[in-house]
C-alpha cells in the first residue's frame, strides 16, 4: 500500500530552489510545470535580490510531455542569462521533464563557456523531499562549479547546517555557529544569505576542514568534498542550543581543528558565566512552572527534534516523553540519530519514532500520560491537539504560521536563552 | 478505440502551415496505427449553432459588437492570420471530433477555443510522422494507463 503522508512537513525536491534562493545573487532556472514555483514558494523571506515570482521556468505543458521540453529549456537559460543580472544559474527540474526522459544535464553543458556559471540539479519530486534536493545543489555547486584547490587557507572552516528556509531559524543559526566558530579563533565561511554568495562559494575548496553540523542532511555532500578536494569533516550531529551541548561543540570543534585547550575553555567560561547568570536570575520561574510541564515532545525534523530534546533534558531537566521526527530521514541513518536520543545526562534516554503521519503522531500525544499538561514542541499542526489537552505549546519547525522569523536563532548560549525565553512566555500566558 | 488527429501542412510531408493559414486539414485516424484518412476543407461559414458560442468571445458582450465581429472581412486580419474569433470557430467546428491538432503556430485564442472543446493543441514544426509518432506514443500510453518514466 502506499505511504500516508497526513500533514505534509516538507516539499518536493524541487523546493531546493528556495536553497538556490538563499544563495545571494544566486538564480533557480526551473524547468517544470507552471505553478510548480509558485506552489513552493512561501512568504518566509525573497532573497533579498530576487523575487520567486521572478524565476524563469520553462512553464512546460502537455506539447512538451509529447515532443520534448528541452529547446524551451534551452531558450529559457539563453533569455534568463541575457535580461537577469545573477552571479549563479541553477537549472533545476521538476517531476514532468524528468518522466518524459528530457535530457536537461545535455543542454546545460551547452553552457559551459557562457560568461556566468550555469549548473544543473535533477530535483524531480518523486527522488525524494526538499532536504534531499538541498543536497542535490550543494552536490551540483561542487561537481560542477568548483575544482580542487592546492591553496588551503588556514583556519578557514566551512559550516554547513540545515536546509534554508525550510527551517525558518536558517539564517541565524548560520551566523550564531560562524560567531562562535570564530571566537575560536578560526575563520568561518557559508554561503548563504547576506554578503556570503559567490565569493564564499568559490572559497569552499581552500578550506582546512568542513564542519557539518546536522543529524543527516548534508553528510553526503561532505563526504563528496573530502573525495574531491582532500577536505576533511567533522559531522557533528546535533544543533547545539543552550549552555550544555554548545560547549561540548566547542571542545569537539577545537578539538578537531587543533586549537589549545585553555582557549577553548576560556572561551566556553565566558559564555557559561552570562548564561548562568541569566537562568540564576529567573530560577524562582522555573521552578514554579516545573510544575506546569514535566515531559514534553518534539515533533519536528531530525535536526530539531535532536537538538531541543538534548537541549530541554539536558538543561532544562524536563523529561522526554515521545519524541517524533517527521522529516523522512533515509532509513541508512536511522539508527544512528537514535542511538543520539539515548545520550542524554544524568542516564535520561528519549523514545524515538520516524513518522510521516501526522494522525499516528497525534494519538500517540493524545494517549500518552504526561503525568499534567504536556508540553509540545513543533510544527503549526500540532497546537489543536496540544490545546486540547490544556498543554503548552511552541511552534518551531515546519511549517510555522504564528510566528515571524527574520534573523532570530536558536543556536548556542544565546539561541538557548532565546528559546527558554518563548518556552516560559507561553507558558506564563496561560495565566493571563 | 480509435481516434483522429488533425494535422496543418501543405505538401502531406511537413507540419509547416499555421493554424490560421489551414484552409485544408490532413485528418489522420489512429487505431493500432495512423492512417491517412481525409482532407477536410474549411469553408468560410459558421454553422448555425456556433453563434451562442462566438457571443461568449466577444470581450464586450455587446449584441452589435458579436455580429459585426462575425461579420466577414472585421477584425484584425486578412482572413489568413488572425481574423478574430470567427476564424477560429469555423476551423475548430470543422475538427471538432478529433482528439487533437498540429499545426506549425496556433494562437492563444484559438489554443483557448479548443481548449474549451478538451481538444488538445500541438503547436510544433516536424515531419508530420513524427509528430504521428509521437502523439501516437504518447496517447497509447495514457489509454493503456501507463507511466511514462524513461530509464536513463
Amino acid at each position: 500500500m502506499a505511504k500516508l503522508l497526513d500533514k505534509q512537513r516538507y516539499k518536493c525536491a524541487l523546493g531546493a530552489m528556495q536553497t538556490v534562493q538563499a544563495i545571494e545573487r544566486a538564480l533557480p532556472i526551473l524547468h517544470s510545470g507552471p505553478g510548480c514555483a509558485q506552489k513552493l514558494s512561501e512568504s518566509v523571506g525573497s532573497s533579498g535580490y530576487f523575487s520567486p515570482n521572478i524565476f524563469p521556468c520553462t512553464s512546460i505543458n502537455e506539447k512538451d510531455v509529447v515532443f520534448g521540453g528541452v529547446k524551451k529549456l534551452d531558450s529559457t537559460i539563453e533569455n534568463a542569462l541575457k535580461v537577469i543580472d545573477a552571479d549563479l544559474y541553477v537549472v533545476l527540474t521538476g517531476c514532468i521533464p524528468e518522466i518524459v526522459g528530457d535530457d536537461s544535464g545535455e543542454v546545460v553543458s551547452r553552457y559551459e563557456d557562457a560568461e556566468k556559471p550555469v549548473i544543473y540539479a535533477p530535483t524531480a519530486g518523486f527522488k525524494g523531499n526538499n532536504y534531499k534536493g538541498h543536497e542535490q545543489v550543494i552536490d551540483a555547486i561542487i561537481d560542477q562549479y568548483l575544482s580542487k584547490s592546492d591553496k588551503k587557507q588556514k583556519g578557514l572552516v566551512n559550516i554547513w547546517a540545515d536546509v534554508p528556509y525550510q527551517d525558518l531559524f536558517w539564517l541565524g543559526n548560520l551566523r550564531e555557529l560562524e560567531k562562535l566558530v570564530s571566537e575560536l579563533g578560526l575563520i568561518p565561511n557559508t554561503i548563504f544569505g547576506f554578503k556570503r554568495g559567490i565569493e564564499n562559494i568559490r572559497k569552499i575548496p581552500e578550506a582546512e576542514f568542513n564542519l557539518l553540523v546536522s543529524p543527516w542532511v548534508g553528510l553526503g555532500n561532505v563526504k563528496k568534498m573530502e573525495r574531491k578536494f582532500g577536505t576533511p569533516y567533522l559531522h557533528y550531529p546535533t544543533l547545539p542550543i543552550g549552555a550544555a551541548e554548545t560547549s561540548k561543540f566547542l571542545r569537539e570543534v577545537g578539538k578537531f581543528a587543533g586549537v589549545a585547550e585553555e582557549k577553548v575553555e576560556e572561551v566556553i567560561k565566558k559564555h557559561e558565566d552570562y548564561y548562568y547568570y541569566l537562568i540564576e536570575r529567573y530560577a524562582d520561574l522555573f521552578l514554579e512552572n516545573r510544575v506546569i510541564n514535566k515531559q514534553f515532545t518534539v515533533v519536528a525534523d531530525a535536526q530539531y527534534t535532536l537538538s531541543i530534546t538534548k537541549f530541554l533534558a539536558n538543561d532544562l531537566g524536563l523529561i522526554p516523553a515521545k519524541q517524533f521526527i517527521v522529516d523522512d530521514t533515509p532509513a541508512s541513518y536511522r539508527d544512528k540519530i537514535k542511538e543520539e536520543f539515548k545520550n542524554l545526562n544524568y542516564g535520561v534516554e528519549a523514545e524515538v519514532s520516524f513518522d510521516t503521519d501526522g494522525y499516528k503522531i497525534h494519538e500517540e500525544i493524545k494517549n500518552h500520560d504526561y503525568h499534567g499538561y504536556p508540553l509540545v514542541l513543533g510544527g503549526y499542526y500540532e497546537k489543536e491537539v496540544t490545546e486540547n489537552l490544556k498543554g503548552n505549546f511552541l511552534n518551531i519547525a515546519y511549517p510555522v504560521q504564528d510566528k515571524v522569523v527574520f534573523d532570530d536563532s536558536y543556536v548556542g548560549y544565546t539561541g538557548g536563552i532565546r528559546l527558554i525565553e518563548d518556552i516560559y512566555t507561553v507558558a506564563v500566558s496561560r495565566f493571563n | 478505440m480509435s481516434y483522429k488527429i488533425a494535422i496543418g501542412s501543405s505538401d502531406g510531408i511537413n507540419v509547416d502551415l499555421k493554424f490560421g493559414e489551414t484552409k485544408e486539414f490532413l485528418i489522420y485516424e489512429v487505431d493500432e496505427n495512423a492512417k491517412f484518412l481525409e482532407k477536410r476543407a474549411v469553408y468560410g461559414e459558421l454553422p448555425e449553432n456556433t453563434l451562442s458560442f462566438t457571443e461568449g468571445i466577444c470581450s464586450t458582450g455587446d449584441k452589435d459588437c458579436t455580429s459585426s465581429c462575425i461579420s466577414e472581412g472585421s477584425g484584425c486580419g486578412d482572413g489568413n492570420g488572425c481574423s478574430g474569433p470567427k476564424d477560429a470557430v469555423v476551423k475548430i467546428s470543422v475538427i471538432s471530433d478529433c482528439r487533437c491538432v498540429v499545426c506549425k503556430k496556433i494562437g492563444f485564442q484559438a489554443q483557448k477555443q479548443f481548449e474549451k472543446k478538451a481538444i488538445s493543441v500541438f503547436d510544433v514544426e516536424c515531419s508530420i510522422s513524427e509528430a504521428l509518432e509521437k502523439i501516437t506514443y504518447y496517447y497509447g500510453k495514457i489509454d493503456r494507463h501507463e507511466t511514462f518514466r524513461k530509464e536513463k
